[in-house]
C-alpha cells in the first residue's frame, strides 16, 4: 500500500506545465533563423528600396522562471521565449498571458534598431490568455523608444470568410506578411482549465521568423486578433479574437480588473428524443439539461440547481445542443453570451424548466477567481503554498500539481485519490475545508524516520485541530500537546506522530545542510 | 495471504501459452532398459492443454481457443501435482510421460488458483499404476544445490537444470497479481513449459516451480512454490473441497519512528507493529482499529517491522495466518493506547479482494437489455474493455482502500451499449457504473435483473455514477428493440447470471 509516490515525482520534475498544456507556447530559447534564401518576400518589398516597418509591432523578449510544484522552496531552470506584441494607447503592448506568465525579466525591442528597454506586467488574465506590458523606465527615459510607434486599433468585426494575415518582422524590422482565411468561429478552451472563449479558426501555412508564433494578425492595419496555436501538420491557427481583447481593455481601463464572468455550470444536449420524453421536453422546445452547478458561482448564487432545463440565457433561445444564435457567427455555444459578452456585475436572467413549470431565475455576475476553489485550477506568478516540519512537506492540492504527473495519475493509488477530489470537490468543500491539505512528500530525517516513503495522503488534524487550509495546519503544530505531534491522516496509515523537539531540529537541519532550504514555510 | 494491490507486471507465469505442441514420437525404442530417463522421475509428466479464454467483452461468446504446454508429476496414486495456471480455463488436459507416446486424457480434481497450484487425475488411471510417485522434502538451505525437472521449451524431452537456493521470501504469485505467499528464489534455469515441475534436492521434492522474470528484466531468477504452501493446499483439499486460504485483511505500518512508538504506548523492545488499516469485512474487521498494535500472534512476538520469527527464520507476521485453514482461531496478542488485550480471532477468507486479481474457469457474467450490455466490476472486465473512464477506474482502485465492497458487493459496470434506433444516443455512456434503475439500487448484477423487471413503468431510468444525467428507454421501444438488438449482434441468451 505504500506508494512509489516520492520516486515518481523525482522523474517527473522536468515537467514544464505552461509549455506542455499549449502547442504554441513560444518554448524556443531564441536562435532567430537566418536564412536568408527562404525567406518570403515582404509584402511591400516591390515599392522601392525602403522596407515597410511594422509601426505598432515590438519584438517582446521574456525570461520565465516557474517555482517547482515538487519542491515548493525552489524555482525551475530559466527559460527564454520571445514573440510580437502589438502597441496600443497610452504605450502599452499587448501580449498573451502566457508569454509573460512566471517571468522574471521582460524586454521589449524595437524591431529595426534592436534597442531594447525593460518592461513589467500592468495586467494579466490567464484564462482570456491576455497581459498588457509598459515600459519599467521612467517616462523621459522611454520617449525616445516609442518615438517611431503608433498605436494600433481592433477591428472586432471578424467572421467567416474574412481574409486576414500575420504579421512577423524580419531581421531588420522589415514586414513580413502571411494570409490567413477565417474558416471557423468557435468556442474553444485556451489554456487554463475553465477558459473557454471565443476563437476564430483560420487556414494557411506560417512559417516562423523567430521561433514564435506568439504574432498579432491584422486586417487593414487593424488587429484582428492574437495567434493562439498553429498546428502545422494541418495548417489551421487558432486566433485569439479581437472581441475577447477589446473586453479585457475595457475591463482594465474602468480602473480595477475583474475578468471574464462565468456562470458556474455544466449541461448536457437534449437531442435524445427519449430523454426529451422523459423530462417532459416539446419536440421543437429549447434546453440543455444541468448536470452541474459550480459552489458559490453565479448560476448557484441565482439558484440554478442539477437537473434544470436551462431555456434561455437573458432572452436569448438555448436549442438542444446548447447554441444560441448570434448575429454575427451564427449558432455559437451559449457560454459566450456571459463569458464574452457581459461583464462582472451585470445583472442576468435564466429561462429554466423545473419539473416541467418554467421559471426565472436571476443575478448578478460574478467570477470565481482560481484561489477560491477547493484546488485551484491554475496558479502563476507565485510560489506554492507549503509547510514544512521535521522533512514532512505539506502543501495545498492544485490542478497544475496533478497535472505534473501525466499519465501516472491514473496508475498512482494516492494521486488517483487526489485527482478524484479535485474532479468532485462538493463533498469536501461543505465540509468547510477551504483548501485540500496533503502530505506531499518526506524528506529523510531523524525525525520523520520510518515516514520517508509516504506521499499523497490528505491530513484530516493535526494536534487535534481540524485542518481547512496551511494556516491551520501552521497554527496547529504551535499547539502541541506533550511531546510529540500527532498528525491524523484521511488514507493508510491514518496517524503519525512526530516528536516535537527532534522535529524543531531537523528544521533548522533542512535550512542549512545539504538541502539549503530558504523557509520551512510559504503562507502568502 | 496478504493482498497486494500494486500489480506485479515483470513476473511471468512460467506456462507458455500457444507452445508448440509436444508431437508424440513413436518410438518403439522407448522405455527400455537404455533409457536415459531414471526410473525414478518417470512420474514427472509432460501436460499438453486446450484452452478456451473466456470473453469478456462479447461475454455471451464462448472465448478464444488456444493451448500450451507445462510439466506436473505423480503425488499418489493417479494424482499428478502441476500450477493451477496451467491447466486454467481448459477444456482438454493430455499427459504424456517421458517415455510412453500415448496421450491419456486427464481431468482437474482441485485447482487452487489463490496459491497457483492443482491436482489432476488421469481419466483412465491404469497406465500410470506402476510410476513411483515423487515424494515432498521440506524447505532446503540457502546456496544448497536443487535441480528443475520438467518440460520447458526448447526440445520436446525432459528436461533438467541445476542450481542453488538463492532466497527466500514472501513474494507475489502472478497467476492473479493479488496474492502473496512464502517463495523460494533459485538460480536454476526455469524457463516456460518448467510450470507445475519439480524442483528436487536429494531425491525429494523440495519446490513447484512456477514463475520467474523475463529474460529483459533480470538473469536467473526462478521462483517456486515451497512445500509449507504445496502441504497447505494437500491438507485443504482433503475434505475434499478447497476452501481457499485465510486472512487477517490487515495492512501493517511498521514502527520505525521513536515518537511513533512512544505514542503507540510500546517499549523499547522492538515488539510491536501498527495497524494501519483493517478491512472491515476480514476476520478482525471489528475487533482492530487503524492505530492499533500487534504484539504477537500465537504466541510469537510481532517486530516493529512486521515481522515474526518462525523456525530460526525472520518472516512475515501473515506467514503464521498462511499455515492455518478455513475456521482455525488463532491468538492474537494487541494494545489500544497502550492497553494490552488478548483475543482469540476466528479466521476466514476476505473475498472483495479477488475481484482485483484475475480469475479463471469462469464464465462471464453479464446481463443484455436493449444493447445494453451489464457485467460486474473484476479485473477480467477491466482488461476486457480497456477502461479508461475515470469514475469507473477510481472505483475499481479503490474497491478495498476506501471499503466501497461494503456497500456495493459487486458494482456493475454498463459496458457496452450495442447501437441500433433505440439506443443511438446511449453509445458515449458505456463504460460507466451504474448506480440506480428505476429506482433500485445496484448492488448486484442479479439486482438490474430485478429492476428491470418491474414493467409497470413507461420508461427505464438508469442512473450511472457520478453523471447526472439519466439514460432513459422509453419501456415500448426498448422491449421491441431487445430481441432485434439479440439478433442483429448475434446474441444466444440475453443474460448469465452464474449458475444457482
Amino acid at each position: 500500500m505504500i506508494s512509489l509516490f516520492r520516486s515518481l515525482m523525482c522523474l517527473l520534475l522536468p515537467v514544464a506545465l505552461l509549455n506542455a498544456q499549449a502547442p504554441a507556447s513560444p518554448k524556443a530559447p531564441g536562435k532567430a533563423k537566418a536564412s536568408k534564401s527562404a525567406r518570403p518576400v515582404p509584402a511591400a518589398s516591390s515599392k522601392g528600396p525602403e522596407t515597410a516597418q511594422p509601426k505598432s509591432l515590438l519584438k517582446v523578449n521574456v525570461t520565465a522562471q516557474p517555482y517547482s510544484l515538487h519542491f515548493p522552496w525552489q524555482k525551475e531552470s530559466p527559460n527564454n521565449s520571445r514573440g510580437l506584441g502589438v502597441v496600443l494607447e497610452g504605450n502599452r503592448v499587448l501580449v498573451t498571458a502566457q508569454m509573460v506568465a512566471d517571468a522574471t525579466y521582460i524586454e521589449m525591442e524595437l524591431p529595426d534598431t534592436g534597442q531594447k528597454i525593460p518592461a513589467k506586467v500592468v495586467a494579466v488574465d490567464y484564462e482570456a490568455n491576455l497581459a498588457l506590458i509598459e515600459s519599467a523606465l521612467p517616462e523621459a527615459m522611454q520617449k525616445s523608444f516609442f518615438a517611431g510607434l503608433r498605436p494600433m486599433g481592433l477591428d472586432t468585426g471578424s467572421r467567416v470568410g474574412d481574409s486576414v494575415s500575420v504579421w512577423q518582422a524580419g531581421r531588420v524590422g522589415d514586414l513580413i506578411e502571411t494570409p490567413l482565411n477565417v474558416s471557423k468561429v468557435l468556442i474553444r478552451r485556451y489554456i487554463v482549465e475553465g477558459s473557454s472563449f471565443l476563437v476564430y479558426e483560420a487556414t494557411g501555412i506560417i512559417r516562423s521568423e523567430a521561433n514564435s508564433f506568439t504574432l498579432p494578425v491584422i486586417k487593414g492595419n487593424k488587429l484582428v486578433g492574437l495567434l493562439l496555436s498553429y498546428d502545422s501538420k494541418n495548417q489551421v491557427t487558432t486566433i485569439l479574437p479581437a472581441p475577447i481583447i477589446e473586453h479585457f481593455l475595457k475591463d482594465f481601463a474602468d480602473g480595477g480588473y475583474e475578468g471574464f464572468p462565468g456562470l458556474g455550470m455544466e449541461y448536457q444536449v437534449t437531442l435524445d428524443e427519449q430523454l426529451r420524453e422523459f423530462l417532459g421536453l416539446k419536440p421543437d422546445a429549447p434546453g440543455v439539461f444541468i448536470t452541474g452547478v459550480i459552489k458559490n458561482a453565479s448560476a448557484e448564487k441565482a439558484g440554478l440547481k442539477k437537473g434544470d432545463i436551462l431555456v434561455s440565457i437573458d432572452g436569448n433561445a438555448i436549442d438542444a445542443r446548447g447554441d444560441y444564435r448570434d448575429p454575427v457567427y451564427g449558432a455559437l455555444n451559449a457560454s459566450h453570451l456571459v463569458r464574452g459578452r457581459a461583464y462582472v456585475g451585470d445583472k442576468f436572467e435564466l429561462g429554466v424548466l423545473r419539473d416541467g413549470k418554467p421559471q426565472t431565475l436571476s443575478g448578478t455576475l460574478a467570477r470565481k477567481k482560481p484561489e477560491d476553489y477547493l484546488v485551484p485550477p491554475y496558479a502563476f506568478d507565485r510560489g506554492p503554498r507549503y509547510v514544512l516540519m521535521g522533512g514532512l512537506l505539506f502543501q495545498e492540492l492544485s490542478k497544475p500539481y496533478l497535472d505534473a504527473f501525466g499519465e501516472q495519475q491514473s496508475e498512482n493509488a494516492s494521486l488517483l485519490r487526489l485527482g478524484h477530489i479535485a474532479a468532485h470537490p462538493d463533498e469536501i468543500e461543505a465540509s468547510g475545508r477551504k483548501k485540500l491539505v496533503f502530505l506531499s512528500m518526506v524528506l529523510p530525517t531523524p525525525s520523520a524516520q520510518g515516514y520517508d516513503r509516504l506521499g499523497g495522503i490528505i491530513v484530516n488534524k493535526v494536534n487535534g485541530h481540524a485542518i481547512g487550509d496551511l494556516n491551520d495546519l501552521d497554527a496547529a503544530f504551535k499547539d502541541v500537546k506533550g511531546a510529540a505531534h500527532a498528525i491524523e491522516l484521511d488514507d493508510f496509515p491514518r496517524v503519525l506522530h512526530l516528536d516535537a523537539m527532534a522535529a524543531e531540529r531537523d528544521n533548522l537541519r533542512l535550512q542549512g545542510g545539504a538541502y539549503r532550504i530558504p523557509a520551512l514555510k510559504r503562507l502568502e | 495471504m496478504r493482498m497486494k494491490i500494486r500489480p506485479f507486471l515483470l513476473l511471468l507465469p512460467l506456462f507458455l501459452a500457444g507452445a508448440p505442441y509436444l508431437t508424440a514420437q513413436q518410438d518403439g525404442a522407448a522405455a527400455t532398459a537404455e533409457s536415459t530417463t531414471p526410473p525414478e522421475w518417470e512420474g514427472i509428466v509432460n501436460i499438453d492443454v486446450s484452452v478456451l479464454m473466456p470473453d469478456f467483452r462479447e461475454p455471451w461468446n464462448a472465448g478464444q481457443p488456444s493451448g500450451g504446454s507445462g510439466t506436473g508429476f505423480l503425488i499418489g496414486k493417479n494424482r499428478f501435482m502441476t500450477n493451477a495456471h496451467v491447466v486454467s480455463n481448459a477444456t482438454r488436459i493430455l499427459i504424456r510421460t517421458s517415455n510412453d507416446p500415448e496421450p491419456h486424457p486427464a481431468r482437474i480434481v482441485h485447482i487452487a488458483h489463490d496459491c497457483d497450484l492443482a491436482l489432476i487425475e488421469a481419466e483412465d488411471a491404469s497406465h500410470f499404476e506402476k510410476l513411483q510417485p515423487l515424494t515432498f522434502g521440506g524447505i532446503p538451505r540457502l546456496n544448497t544445490e536443487v535441480i528443475a525437472i520438467g518440460y520447458p521449451i526448447g526440445g520436446e524431452r525432459v528436461s533438467v537444470t541445476r542450481g542453488v537456493v538463492s532466497r527466500i521470501d514472501f513474494r507475489p504469485y502472478s497467476h492473479t497479481n493479488v496474492d502473496s505467499h512464502l517463495c523460494i528464489q533459485v538460480d536454476a534455469a526455469i524457463n516456460p513449459g518448467n510450470s507445475g515441475g519439480p524442483v528436487v534436492q536429494d531425491g525429494k521434492v523440495v519446490g513447484v516451480a512456477f514463475q520467474g522474470f523475463s529474460g529483459r528484466v533480470a538473469q536467473n531468477v526462478g521462483y517456486m512454490i515451497p512445500v509449507p504452501v504445496v502441504k497447505r493446499f494437500l491438507k485443504d483439499v482433503e475434505d475434499g473441497r478447497y476452501d481457499h486460504y485465510v486472512d487477517l485483511a490487515v495492512s501493517d505500518f511498521p514502527v520505525e519512528n521513536p515518537a511513533q512508538r512512544k505514542a503507540l504506548g510500546l517499549e523499547t523492545d522492538g515488539i510491536g507493529v501498527m495497524v494501519g488499516d483493517v478491512e472491515p469485512a476480514g476476520s478482525v474487521g471489528d475487533l482492530l482499529k487503524p492505530g492499533d498494535v500487534i504484539l504477537a500472534i500465537d504466541g510469537n512476538p510481532v517486530l516493529n517491522n512486521g515481522l515474526v520469527r518462525i523456525e530460526g527464520d525472520l518472516v512475515d507476521m501473515n506467514e503464521i495466518v498462511e499455515r492455518k485453514y478455513a475456521g482455525d482461531s488463532i491468538q492474537l496478542r494487541w494494545a489500544r493506547q497502550g492497553k494490552v488485550e488478548t483475543s482469540t480471532v476466528k479466521l476466514k477468507r476476505f473475498t472483495p479482494y479477488v475481484k482485483l486479481g484475475a480469475q479463471y474457469n469462469q464464465r462471464p457474467r453479464y446481463l443484455v437489455y436493449s444493447g445494453l450490455v451489464f457485467q460486474p466490476l473484476d479485473r477480467n472486465l477491466m482488461d476486457a474493455h480497456q477502461i479508461r473512464d475515470s469514475s469507473v477506474n477510481y472505483f475499481f482502485e479503490r474497491y478495498l482502500t476506501d471499503k466501497l465492497y461494503v456497500e456495493r458487493p459487486e458494482p456493475v459496470v454498463l459496458t457496452t451499449v450495442l447501437p441500433d434506433a433505440a439506443t443511438t444516443w446511449l453509445t458515449p455512456y458505456a463504460h460507466s457504473l451504474v448506480d440506480e434503475i428505476n429506482g433500485v439500487k445496484i448492488r448486484s448484477l442479479e439486482d438490474v435483473k430485478t429492476a428491470l423487471a418491474d414493467k409497470n413503468k413507461a420508461f427505464v431510468e438508469i442512473r450511472l455514477h457520478e453523471k447526472t444525467r439519466p439514460l432513459i428507454l422509453k419501456r415500448d421501444l426498448a422491449d421491441a428493440a431487445h430481441p432485434r438488438i439479440m439478433q442483429t449482434y448475434n446474441i444466444q441468451e440475453d443474460s448469465y447470471l452464474g449458475q444457482e
